[in-house]
């Protein structure tokens, strides 16, 4: 196949730096307090988070130059480098934070291979798909393949645990699967199964039953499993139209947890009140239009595949977050994509990114 | 090919949609999270951040009717630790914290280490601390460790009208008394300071500060006059311990307005210390407690009878010493006959054998009627807590010989108060007032914002009938049993009551009784109106006569000139012998060393002070006598402080004091007793008035007491 090569779609890419610049300045108006006196500096997640984020910036314009169609033959290795990550996560290898092990040492630094594991999936699947796209039909040789693919993952990475990241990545399997043909009774199916398999795991662990009861009625546990939660709500609802003026938040002085990671868009929401809020919803609304215009323009079956997973994987992972910090979900763990502090996601987001631009370079408009 | 591709497209376009629907969604919830629900949600945030360190307002001082403090606020200062403060505090550990506190306020160094460290943002280490150690807490600024101001109720006259002004806890609330009554006027409103502190209790930068101020509580103005109360406490002091009783009790009250102008209650207490006493000791009897009034109740029963024209002053009565009701007998005191008597006869001398007839011949539902108008069985509204409503004979039920008995005052369980009230009545004309204690209430710049004007509940009789009344109750203590009531000088109308106490398991007992007194005076224009009531005197004599009508007498005598109530001789005789240059001796006894001076020298006569102190304690010659003018009274102060250059006493007047009373009065002035006989002094050589040298011998001739 041959393909002319045009620009990358630039509206996704001024999204994303608007977005990874909101997050610097936010993942700094959020931690400093809590910095300061944690390591006496200030600027102690913000230096690590810029450091990323340039990190990020590079991978980005890398992948972005780079074939799409060259990843195809990365795609299997990667999925088995994940599967051996995640394996040695669970070994006494894996390094723990906050009562989950999900870290694995490098040195220095630590990644997280969950993050890996959600691009290393999406790959996989767009190649894999692409060459079985006619036996989408079938459930055993369509589907079920993939779903066997997917308990192994998923197996992997509930024990750690991260049960937010395994249905993240069970959701994003599931979109491709919709995108790629699969019958709408097979995957209605499929969604009971999968929402069968949530309440098992929720009886096999009561922690998450409570976590579950409290987003309905925090107050009810304002002490514990409520208590996240009901700070979220008093930051958002602090904010109201214009927020507090940045810098101003009042939750982030040790009442709000994760202030600067999973509940970041709350500091938004109080800081720069229902505007701010908006403008954020907006951005990723606005990147999953052209993410989607991509997968649509792309010129191959294998682009298209790719650019719907590695949108639906960004947008999905914001929307649920959003639900989380709006108490509309119960909470899960999942970071803002570009914006929470977190130096992996931040990488493996800004490649997925990479990707998707590259795959706009040969939009068939071109 | 080509199809399968198409459906790619349409599916992603599919996902798409959803993905907008998905992001409208989270958009409204947002949207409802921060505008229907921001309000809400923001002052819980801020509650959520606020630090609350109370601030106490200033109760409101309790006056006399005459601008006297009975009840003020100081302040003190309390100490608080805010935990979260002491736990992140670096420069010391909550241990030493804990061990300076425990050195300065000496308590216990482990208990105040669990309260400085126990999850809550505010605790109480120790409320209202003497300063001394506040200011060393000060010095040492301990991190976590705070301080406010609180306010502490003070009585600063002790146990003077405690029953009244009742008691306030620690917490700047009244528990009892008018402290209690009138507590949300004059407690004010707690006030606040808040500071908005980050999630480990540390004050944030730009945090929200708010200064909510207390508002210092109203100040009241009392009905109650000092200088009266002090004189009935006195009294009643005096009777409840000479006669040993149970308790004892008495009121005086403005016949006009309702003002109640003393009410005191015995055993007493000091309200600054009121957990040092029994917690009887706070009953106010007077209003709290009802008892069987007795004879001061035909006072009610002779008012109806008068009024509804059952009774002329002068209708006859033969007493045989007793009287068959029914299948009762009700005879009078020791069943002793009075004979033929007037109806005004039959009031002096207390017949219950011609109060059962007039009773009978007023007959139930008048009865009732009128016990109704008077007040009793329901409560009079005084502005105190608790007040008691008595209990009365069932009408439904009542019988004839129920309605004797309630006549002679038996039967009927009242209140001292519902006496009193209904007895000032008869002489205010008939219009039964409500009694009341607060006369105003004012700010702190002592502006008027309320005043209690006397009410009037009802006329209950006419004012004919009042002063026919008035003068039949004088005869009382003219002719009759009252005669100890007596005060030289003025009109004095009253009735005694000795009342079998009601035994707990029914019937009445044969040895417990209550003493009491009810009148008013003058009898011709009452002003003040005075119960006195003595449950379960000791000794003999018991009867009201006996014990309760002196201490009437003399609550009574010492009020009225206190009050500046004119003499009665003032209008008719005293102004006849002004002309031939004579005057009439005032007097003094008992009365401010300024202002018994002035009243002398009003008089056209001379005052000599003889001894220290303040108070008159006897006086030279002796009171209503008539002397020349400009001749000199002279006036001996305190017998606890006799000059000692004195060489001469007046003798004092020991008539109808006991022999152990004399002896120590005797004793006081350097005299020496020599007794004739037992019982009380009726006689004493040389007379009351005389002065004789320190050293000399007095003869006093006592004898037994009878009614």
């Amino acid at each position: 196949m041959r393909l002319k090569k045009g620009p990358p779609d630039f509206a996704l890419f001024i999204i994303t730096l608007i977005l990874i610049s909101l997050g610097l300045v936010m993942v700094f108006s959020s931690s400093a307090v809590t910095a300061n006196v944690k390591y006496g500096d200030a600027y102690y997640f913000f230096k690590k988070q810029l450091l990323w984020a340039l990190i990020g910036i590079i991978a980005m314009i890398v992948v972005m130059k780079l074939n799409y169609n060259k990843l195809k033959a990365l795609a299997i290795p990667l999925m088995i480098f994940t599967i051996i990550c995640l394996i040695l996560v669970l070994t006494p290898l894996g390094s723990s934070a906050k009562g989950a092990t999900r870290w694995l040492g490098l040195g220095p630094i630590a990644f997280t291979p969950s993050e890996l594991a959600k691009l290393a999936i999406v790959l996989f699947l767009a190649k894999v798909m692409e060459i079985n796209i006619d036996k989408m039909k079938y459930f055993t040789a369509g589907v079920l393949p993939y779903l066997l693919l997917l308990a192994v993952i998923c197996g992997l990475i509930i024990p750690q645990p991260d049960l937010g990241t395994a249905f993240l990545i069970s959701a994003t399997v599931f979109f491709m699967l919709i995108a790629a043909g699969a019958r709408i009774s097979h995957l209605s199916i499929l969604g009971l199964a999968g929402l069968s398999a949530l309440v098992g795991l929720i009886i096999a662990a009561p922690y998450r039953l409570i976590r579950l009861v409290a987003f309905a009625n925090p107050w009810k546990y304002p002490s514990d499993e409520g208590f996240q939660t009901i700070q979220s709500l008093y930051a958002l609802g602090s904010g109201g139209l214009f927020g507090m003026g940045l810098g101003r938040s009042r939750q982030k002085f040790f009442y709000l947890p994760e202030q600067h990671t999973d509940f970041i868009f709350a500091i938004i929401g109080e800081e720069l009140g229902f505007i701010g809020a908006f403008f954020v919803i907006s951005l990723f609304l606005f990147f999953a239009w052209r993410g989607f215009q991509i997968a649509i323009k792309a010129p191959d079956t294998f682009g298209s595949l790719l650019a719907t997973g590695i949108t639906i994987m960004i947008v999905f992972q914001a929307a649920i977050n959003i639900g989380v910090v709006s108490g509309s979900l119960p909470v899960t763990g999942i970071t803002l994509p570009f914006i929470s502090y977190g130096g992996s996601s931040l990488l493996f987001t800004m490649i997925g990114v990479g990707m998707l631009l590259n795959i706009s370079r040969y939009s068939s408009n071109h | 090919m080509q199809t399968t591709k198409q459906t790619v497209k349409k599916r992603i376009a599919t996902l798409f949609f959803l993905f907008c629907l998905l992001f409208f969604c989270l958009g409204g919830r947002i949207f409802w999270v921060q505008f229907v629900r921001g309000a809400e949600l923001s002052e819980k945030a801020l509650q959520n951040r606020m630090r609350d360190i109370p601030v106490e307002s200033k109760r409101g001082i309790i006056y006399d009717r005459n601008g006297n403090e009975l009840a003020i606020s100081v302040s003190a200062d309390s100490i608080y630790a805010i935990p979260a403060e002491v736990l992140v505090a670096k420069k010391i550990t909550s241990n030493e914290i804990a061990h300076k506190l425990a050195e300065v306020l000496e308590m216990d160094e482990q208990k105040l280490h669990d309260r400085i460290t126990r999850r809550s943002s505010f605790e109480w280490i120790k409320r209202q601390v003497e300063p001394e150690k506040t200011k060393i807490l000060r010095e040492l600024d301990l991190p976590g460790i705070g301080f406010t101001e609180e306010s502490r109720r003070y009585y600063p006259k002790g146990t003077l009208a405690s029953h009244v002004l009742g008691i306030s806890g620690i917490d700047n609330t009244g528990l009892e008394g008018i402290d209690f009554y009138y507590n949300d006027l004059i407690g004010g409103t707690k006030g606040r300071i808040i500071i908005e502190h980050d999630g480990g209790g540390r004050p944030i930068p730009e945090a929200t500060h708010k200064f909510i101020a207390p508002v210092d509580g109203a100040n009241l103005i009392l009905t109650i006059d000092e200088t009266i109360q002090y004189i009935v406490e006195r009294e009643i002091d005096k009777v409840f311990q000479e006669r040993q009783a149970k308790s004892a009790s008495a009121i005086v009250m403005d016949t006009k307005t309702g003002e109640i102008l003393a009410i005191t209650s015995r055993p007493t207490f000091d309200p600054n210390s009121y957990s040092d006493y029994p917690v009887k000791n706070r009953r106010n009897f007077a209003i709290n407690d009802a008892y069987e009034p007795g004879s001061t109740m035909k006072i009610v029963t002779a008012a109806m009878a008068l009024e509804e024209k059952v009774v002329t002053p002068n209708r006859k009565y033969f007493c045989p010493g007793y009287i068959k009701v029914g299948k009762e007998d009700i005879g009078c005191t020791d069943r002793k006959a009075h004979g033929s008597q007037t109806f005004i006869e039959i009031v002096e001398n207390s017949c219950n054998v011609g109060f059962v007839e007039t009773g009978l011949d007023v007959g139930i539902t008048t009865f009732f009627k009128y016990i109704n108008d008077f007040g009793f069985g329901k409560l009079t509204g005084i502005d105190l807590p608790g007040e008691a409503e008595g209990i009365l004979v069932n009408q439904k039920n009542a019988k004839q010989i129920d309605l004797a008995t309630m006549s002679m005052g038996q039967a009927n369980a009242v209140t001292a108060i519902q006496l009193l009230t209904a007895v000032a009545a008869v002489a205010n004309d008939g219009v039964l007032m409500q009694p009341h204690l607060v006369k105003k209430v004012i700010d702190n710049e002592g502006k008027i914002i309320k005043t209690m004007e006397p009410k009037a509940i009802k006329k209950v009789i006419s004012p004919e009938v009042s002063s026919q009344l008035r003068l039949i109750l004088e005869g009382v203590v003219s002719n009759g049993t009252g005669k100890n009531a007596y005060v030289e000088g003025y009109r004095i109308a009253g009735k005694t009551g000795t009342a079998q106490k009601v035994s707990p398991t029914g019937g009445y007992m044969s040895n417990e009784y209550v003493a009491s007194f009810i009148g008013f005076a003058p009898a011709d224009n009452p002003q003040i109106a005075c119960i006195v009531v003595v449950d379960a005197p000791q000794g003999y004599p018991y009867y009201g006569g006996w014990v309760a009508a002196p201490v009437f007498k003399e609550i009574v005598k010492d009020s009225l000139r206190y009050l500046e109530i004119p003499l009665y001789e003032d209008n008719n005789s005293e102004e006849k012998v002004a002309v031939d240059n004579r005057v009439v001796v005032p007097d003094v006894v008992n009365l401010p060393l300024t202002e018994a001076s002035s009243i002398i020298n009003n008089r056209g006569l001379q005052a000599r002070v003889s001894g220290t102190g303040d108070i008159v304690w006897q006086q030279t010659p002796k009171p209503h006598t008539k002397v020349a003018r400009s001749s000199e009274v002279i006036i001996n102060l305190s017998p606890l402080n006799p000059s000692q250059n004195d060489t001469e006493v007046t003798i004092p007047d020991l008539e109808g004091k006991s022999m152990k009373e004399v002896a120590k009065i005797l004793a006081d002035l350097g005299l020496h007793l020599m007794p004739e006989g037992h019982g009380l002094a009726y006689e004493q050589s040389p007379e009351a008035g005389k002065i004789v040298s320190v050293g000399s011998s007095i003869k006093v001739k006592f004898q037994p007491i009878g009614e």
